[in-house]
């Protein structure tokens, strides 16, 4: 079953039920069915090439272009609105891709960017047929998708229709999806977690209400109460912030609430504990996962005790191992998945596809699993420290100094040293009017930290270099 | 006289605050690294990075390496800073 079969299925079934609510319109499924096929007819005259380019923040236009651009037999290349100029240039050549397709706004942006050799077309000068499309071959890739690199330059990762309907099927049937659900979207939709709650919906046929602005929390909570939403999608950064408003207020916008599911990156431990309290009639939910092999374990707190660090068992269909580099069985080491929702190889990317061996991705994620078959992580691969032979993991250092107070943020990372190989400079951001000094924080971490853990090098900065998903670039800082 | 002094005061802060066992009897200015129990090559990394970070200065790898005492470390510190 492919993407559009998704759509195909919730007209037969329910063709006038409201599907996307924006904030600017909203649409059944059988409207959003009839734009999709026109838009397909209408970008008939991008017929020379695989890919077409997709720009755009979460509204109906976007999921029109995204599903008609699949159903045109193409494959959607999702940009993210704030890409850097480089970032874009780059993405597009890897791409080869044919056409950007855009909102006008987008569109007058990129025309500054003069290296831009192939069209720019936006969705007003979409002139929509009225004839609809007969029939396409429908690619058997769905879309494609640049990592956020954390780690590394992005690589490109192209999704199947399969894999999309593998991964999505364990969404619904773990975390119990229905088409009674109505589901508030505040996430982008060019990235893994957004789109997979957007097939969610499509796939189970509830309704879906699209933000633009993950960071408008009283636009969040307000939607949460309009709607009577029964699911959130947030990334753990906005339910910590959450917990600034009142408790009050919290457990009455959520009372309808049935599931919030957040991701990977780790959540402290306090806000699983305050959200297992908020929710009084729902749970709050995890998964790990890459884009290159997508919803890998789910975590549903609520119905497990003590385990509040993990990030939850393999998904149904997924096997889950902890290797070291000679694929030997290793207690505490690289986290390599295999399944059908793992891609069988990078866009264009050689030096990528080693990550890929016999069906097993390499994640550079760093855990373990418990006696129980509960995955926890424990940093990136690439991210440790070797201090004369000592390795050290660098989130442990950052979680000490954000003890201490007056700190915003921190990261540790390894730089060269002659004698040590390495040892660990730490980057601070202080808090407003905060008066801590270098010998203050080496102080604390003497006392909470083994000697070859001491930072030799502490430098105080403004901010961090970060994903558009709050995840700090280490590789930058190396 | 005073800077020595407040110069000294801070050495030994140092040196306390890198080997948190070590008790006022213990501590003299010649004694040397071979008579400390735990002054491995991490305890001189910390000694170095310590002294940096309290008279925002850079140490050379060949002046850490030299640092076998107290005293050393007073001197090496007070170069930087005259």
């Amino acid at each position: 079953m492919n993407v559009i079969n998704f759509l195909e299925n919730c007209v037969e079934k329910h063709p006038t039920k409201l599907f996307i609510i924006d904030n600017e319109w909203s649409i059944t499924f059988q409207e959003l069915y009839d734009k999709v096929q026109k838009f397909s007819s209408s970008i008939e005259f991008l017929n020379k090439k695989e890919v077409i380019s997709l720009v755009s923040e979460n509204t109906i236009s976007f999921i029109i272009a995204y599903l008609g651009i699949i159903n045109a037999g193409k494959i959607a290349h999702l940009i993210p609105q704030e890409i850097s100029q480089k970032n874009l240039l780059n993405q597009l050549k890897s791409a080869d891709s044919e056409a950007i397709i855009c909102p006008q706004t987008t569109k007058e942006n990129l025309r500054n960017y003069s290296s831009i050799k192939i069209p720019i077309v936006s969705f007003n000068e979409i002139q929509y047929k009225n004839e609809k499309l007969i029939s396409s071959k429908i690619n058997e890739l769905a879309y494609l998708i640049y990592t956020s690199g954390t780690t590394s330059d992005p690589k490109g990762v192209a999704i199947s229709h399969e894999m999309t309907e593998f991964t999505t099927k364990n969404i619904v049937n773990v975390l119990g999806y229905s088409n009674s659900d109505i589901d508030i979207l505040p996430l982008p939709l060019h990235h893994s977690f957004g789109l997979g709650c957007f097939h969610t919906s499509l796939m189970v046929g509830s309704t879906l209400v699209l933000l633009k602005n993950a960071n408008n929390l009283e636009h969040i909570l307000e939607s949460v109460k309009k709607y009577s939403a029964t699911t959130l999608a947030a990334i753990p950064a906005t339910l910590t912030k959450f917990l600034n408003f009142d408790r009050r207020i919290l457990e009455e916008t959520f009372s309808n609430i049935r599931l919030i599911i957040t991701n990977s990156t780790s959540i402290p431990k306090d806000t699983v504990q305050n959200f297992k309290e908020i929710l009084k009639n729902g749970n709050l939910a995890t998964y790990y996962g890459l884009t290159e092999a997508s919803r890998s374990t789910f975590m549903i707190f609520e119905k497990t005790i003590g385990k509040e660090e993990s990030v939850g068992k393999p998904a149904p269909g997924i096997k889950i191992n902890i290797f070291d580099q000679q694929k030997k069985n290793s207690e505490i080491d690289e986290i390599w998945i295999k399944g059908m929702n793992v891609i069988k190889k990078y866009w264009n990317n050689n030096e990528a596809d080693e990550n890929i061996v016999e069906g097993w991705l390499k994640t550079g994620d760093r855990g373990f699993i418990d006696k129980d078959n509960y995955l926890f992580l424990k940093g990136r691969i690439d991210d440790i420290i070797n201090i004369g032979g000592e390795k050290v993991v660098p989130q442990e250092i950052e979680q000490v100094i954000k003890e201490i107070p007056g700190i915003d943020d921190v990261v540790a990372f390894g730089i060269k040293h002659e004698i040590f190989d390495q040892t660990i400079k730490v980057n601070v951001v202080k808090s407003k009017d905060s008066e801590i000094d270098k010998s203050k924080i080496l102080s604390h971490c003497m006392k909470n930290l083994e000697r070859f853990k001491i930072p030799s090098k502490i430098e105080f900065v403004k901010s961090l270099p970060k994903t558009e998903y709050g995840k700090v670039k280490r590789f930058i800082l190396k | 006289m005073n800077n020595e002094n407040e110069l000294k005061k801070k050495i030994k802060e140092v040196f306390f605050e890198v080997f948190q066992n070590l008790s006022e009897g213990d501590f003299s200015w010649d004694k040397e690294q071979k008579d400390y129990e735990n002054w491995d090559s991490f305890a001189q990394l910390n000694l170095i990075t310590f002294t940096e970070a309290k008279f925002d200065i850079t140490l050379s790898l060949d002046e850490s390496i030299e640092i076998k005492s107290a005293n050393d470390l007073f001197k090496c510190a007070t170069s930087h800073l005259s």
